[in-house]
């Protein structure tokens, strides 16, 4: 099977989170990567080893499915004889990216200019915390910058504290907007023949995780700002609702035909007899009544047994999973959004995270886990970069490499 | 100056603002992007009071044309045959028999562009036996396993709508992955994004702790933040004017001898002088002491510090802050436009910054068919006679 990123080579000098899944997603289409690591422990991210007071399992799942399909080699850029060899990389790569601060880069003589005068075709890209042309000098992570945006403070009820979207939720985020960024200068290359610096920043990208509601904000829509309880949604036939079980969500239009086959479905025949929710208007208008009433209907009632009345009925809704249910949904297995691969650090097939872009001719693949640190140095420095064995000696003399 | 995506053309018939915005991102970076609307069009409802901005045209239609066509008879068949030839790209997110029904299902597409970039928004996935459900984000969401756990206990599961978000920035990854592929092979192929799975990459790692793992209350169950794992990570602490302060923070052993101070606990104190005492044996004392200790002074004075420290922790703000944020703007994140009916307005920009493809503002969202002549002049070359016979007989406005 062809590849769409076939014969691209990235130089992936990034830690954490962001920065490698934006590699990853170019790597599960089949670009080169190489994940330049330092010597000491690389990727701080080979180091978590609890999620919320949980023990990963017995593999380290944060590193090694974002940077699955990867090569490592680990080089001290802090010396010079290590950033020979990292340019005589970027002679050999088509995209340089890097989450780590512009200043620490330029510290290491890695800036744009620099790597560019070494290759011009090269595609410079880094994630920034707070933009290229920022003057903020703090440490950004995923959650404290999310907590700028603006999004956490307008989820959830009322009253309540603000919600984080989930661990990892904004690097993500900024990881396919990143991949996004740099696609667009390759393709950009194939015309031009020249590289540029391009950046998706964490605070660029996660001010979009809220787009529809911060761009209402800034057409002077104060209250999307603010939290909005379930108990108050204008149209309550698109609404979550309690049941004895799990909870459902209807997405219905607030549509005569759609209110009578909720109110069937529910077996509530006063509601469809009640006056006040006759119309569109008078079921917007009486909202807050309607959605008293649904729920007491729904809170009779387990979820298998609603679902299967909307069924009958046609009605849009579907149960609110776990992610216990979602790892058993086939849909989700059949789409290859979770794939089996195998884990040398335990010797057996684990379940990951899979392809959640699917392009039909040259699909993603899974070819192998995260890398172990610096385990390519030195064939990469021998085959691709044409050192000799006695100058890799040397280097390693010096502590470029370990 | 040339940019990213010149020489590529979408036809953009995506009906929700998801879909939209991925090809507004295409746009912004280039490419020419014409909205097919349907005709008839739709009647607007009339609404009371002074007309509005329409904000959200003027986010996820910026920098495209606009062409009503009328798909129900021949001649309108016929134009959009026309049009697919000449595309690069088509977006869409309707439903499968929708499409095969306008001729605009990926058969129908490649004969007439056998290399067509074909993108489509789904809901569940081209596979399995949910494809056919509709593209419904709050659908995608509820079935991804993250709603029940992210708000405290107790309360109801929460839908952010971030899925939907990630849809539209990976469905124009997904395209500009596949043109590239096509400009080095000749080869063109369909790309599929669904809400499903862009939820689960959303979740990214709460769900692939879970596969991993396969069981663990906390992943099923909503977290108090009164027991967080860490109470120096992933915690939030009201502060005394009842801003809520964040803090990141998972190296507690680094942060410890500077934190203790910020917050009036002796560094030495000996029911934390160690991470696995802070995060284990008495992590719950520490949580109660900083739950007092961020009482004692407003967000801003913990902004401050906070910044003075350079520790990974703010304060969480509502939207007010990225619109006043001198950084957004400088960054184009937000554009302080001149909108040619309302002033001044505030609209969201570009979140990635190319140094040789600058994203541009060149227009705000077409009228609906504003384009219709010049996109059947100029790209598929009809004469001035045959544009008027067509707009005459109702098939494009």
């Amino acid at each position: 099977m062809s590849k769409a990123l076939e014969g691209i080579r990235v130089v992936d000098l990034t830690v954490w989170f962001q920065g490698p899944v934006a590699a990853q997603h170019l790597a599960d289409f089949g670009a080169d990567v190489i994940k330049v690591e330092r010597p000491q422990g690389g990727d701080q991210g080979r180091g978590v080893r609890s999620i919320k007071s949980l023990e990963v399992g017995d593999w380290n799942q944060y590193f090694l499915v974002i940077n699955r399909n990867k090569k490592s080699m680990a080089i001290d850029l802090k010396k010079a004889e290590g950033q020979e060899i990292l340019y005589r990389l970027i002679e050999k790569s088509d995209v340089f990216l890097s989450n780590l601060s512009p200043e620490l880069l330029a510290n290491w003589n890695l800036s744009y200019d620099k790597l560019a005068s070494i290759n011009p075709r090269l595609v410079y890209a880094t994630n920034t915390g707070y933009g290229r042309f920022s003057t903020a000098s703090k440490p950004s992570f995923d959650m404290t910058v999310q907590a700028l945006t603006g999004a956490m403070a307008r989820l959830g009820e009322p009253g309540q504290p603000p919600i984080y979207m989930g661990m990892g939720s904004g690097d993500a985020f900024g990881g396919i907007m990143s991949a996004l960024g740099i696609m667009l200068a390759l393709y950009q290359r194939l015309r031009t023949g020249k590289g540029q610096y391009l950046d998706a920043s964490l605070y660029g990208a996660q001010l979009y995780l809220a787009a529809p509601h911060l761009q209402s904000f800034l057409a002077g829509h104060r209250e999307s700002a603010l939290q909005q309880s379930r108990k108050q949604v204008k149209n309550p036939l698109w609404n979550l609702y309690p049941t004895r079980g799990k909870w459902v969500y209807v997405c219905e239009p607030n549509r005569d035909d759609r209110f009578a086959a909720v109110g069937r479905a529910l077996a509530a025949a006063g509601m469809l007899r009640d006056p006040r929710f006759a119309d569109a208007a008078g079921r917007a208008t009486h909202n807050e009544a309607l959605i008293e009433v649904i729920e007491n209907a729904t809170r009779q009632l387990g979820h298998e047994e609603i679902m299967a009345s909307f069924k009958r009925e046609g009605v849009i809704a579907s149960p609110i999973n776990n992610l216990a249910d979602v790892i058993r949904d086939e849909q989700a297995w059949r789409n290859r959004y979770f794939m089996k691969t195998y884990c040398e650090e335990v010797d057996r097939d684990v379940d990951v995270r899979g392809m959640p872009i699917t392009l039909s001719k040259t699909p993603g693949e899974l070819r192998c886990l995260g890398p172990q640190l610096g385990q390519d140095t030195e064939l990469l420095m021998m085959e691709l970069l044409d050192y000799p064995w006695e100058e890799i000696e040397a280097m390693k003399a010096k502590g470029a490499i370990p | 100056m040339s940019r990213a995506l010149d020489d590529v053309i979408v036809l953009d018939f995506g009906r929700q603002f998801f879909t939209a915005l991925s090809a507004a991102f295409l746009a912004d970076f280039g490419a020419r992007v014409i909205r097919l609307d349907a005709l008839p069009a739709q009647s607007v409802e009339a609404r009371p009071g002074p007309v509005r901005w329409n904000h959200e045209a003027d986010l996820i239609h910026r920098n495209k044309e606009s062409l009503a066509l009328d798909l129900r008879s021949s001649q309108g068949q016929a134009v959009l045959r026309d049009l697919v030839a000449k595309a690069d790209v088509v977006v869409t997110d309707w439903q499968r028999d929708e499409l095969a029904a306008a001729g605009l299902d990926y058969a129908g597409v490649t004969s007439s562009r056998p290399d067509i970039v074909y993108g489509r928004l789904s809901g569940f996935g081209p596979s399995g036996p949910d494809a056919d459900l509709p593209a419904i984000d709050e659908l995608a969401a509820a079935r991804t396993g993250m709603m029940p756990i992210l708000p405290q206990p107790g309360q109801p599961p929460v839908y952010t709508g971030s899925g939907a978000m990630h849809a539209s920035v990976m469905m124009a990854f997904g395209i500009v992955m596949a043109l590239f592929h096509r400009r080095v092979t000749g080869e063109g192929q369909e790309v599929d994004v669904s809400l499903f799975g862009a939820n689960m990459y959303g979740a990214a790692l709460d769900l692939q702790a879970f596969l991993a793992i396969g069981k663990g209350d906390r992943l099923l169950n909503p977290i108090s933040r009164l027991d967080v794992s860490n109470p120096m990570s992933g915690a939030l602490y009201p502060s005394a004017d009842g801003r809520w302060v964040t803090l990141t923070m998972p190296d507690t052993d680094r942060w410890w001898p500077v934190f203790s101070r910020m917050v009036g606990i002796a560094d030495d104190d000996p029911r934390f002088d160690t991470h696995d005492k802070r995060t284990e044996t008495h992590r719950l004392e520490l949580i109660q002491a900083l739950e007092q200790a961020f009482q004692r002074h407003p967000g801003a004075y913990w902004r401050q510090a906070f910044m003075d420290n350079q520790m990974s922790a703010d304060v969480i703000e509502q939207f007010d802050y990225p619109a006043s944020d001198p950084q957004v703007v400088a960054n184009r994140y937000i554009l302080e436009l001149d909108h040619p009916s309302f002033g001044k307005v505030k609209s969201l920009g570009f979140p990635i910054f190319m140094s040789d493809s600058t994203a541009r503002l060149e227009r705000l969202a077409p009228c609906v068919g504003q384009h219709g002549g010049q996109v059947l002049h100029e790209l598929l070359g009809y004469s001035a006679e045959t544009i008027h016979q067509l707009a005459a007989a109702g098939v494009v406005a």
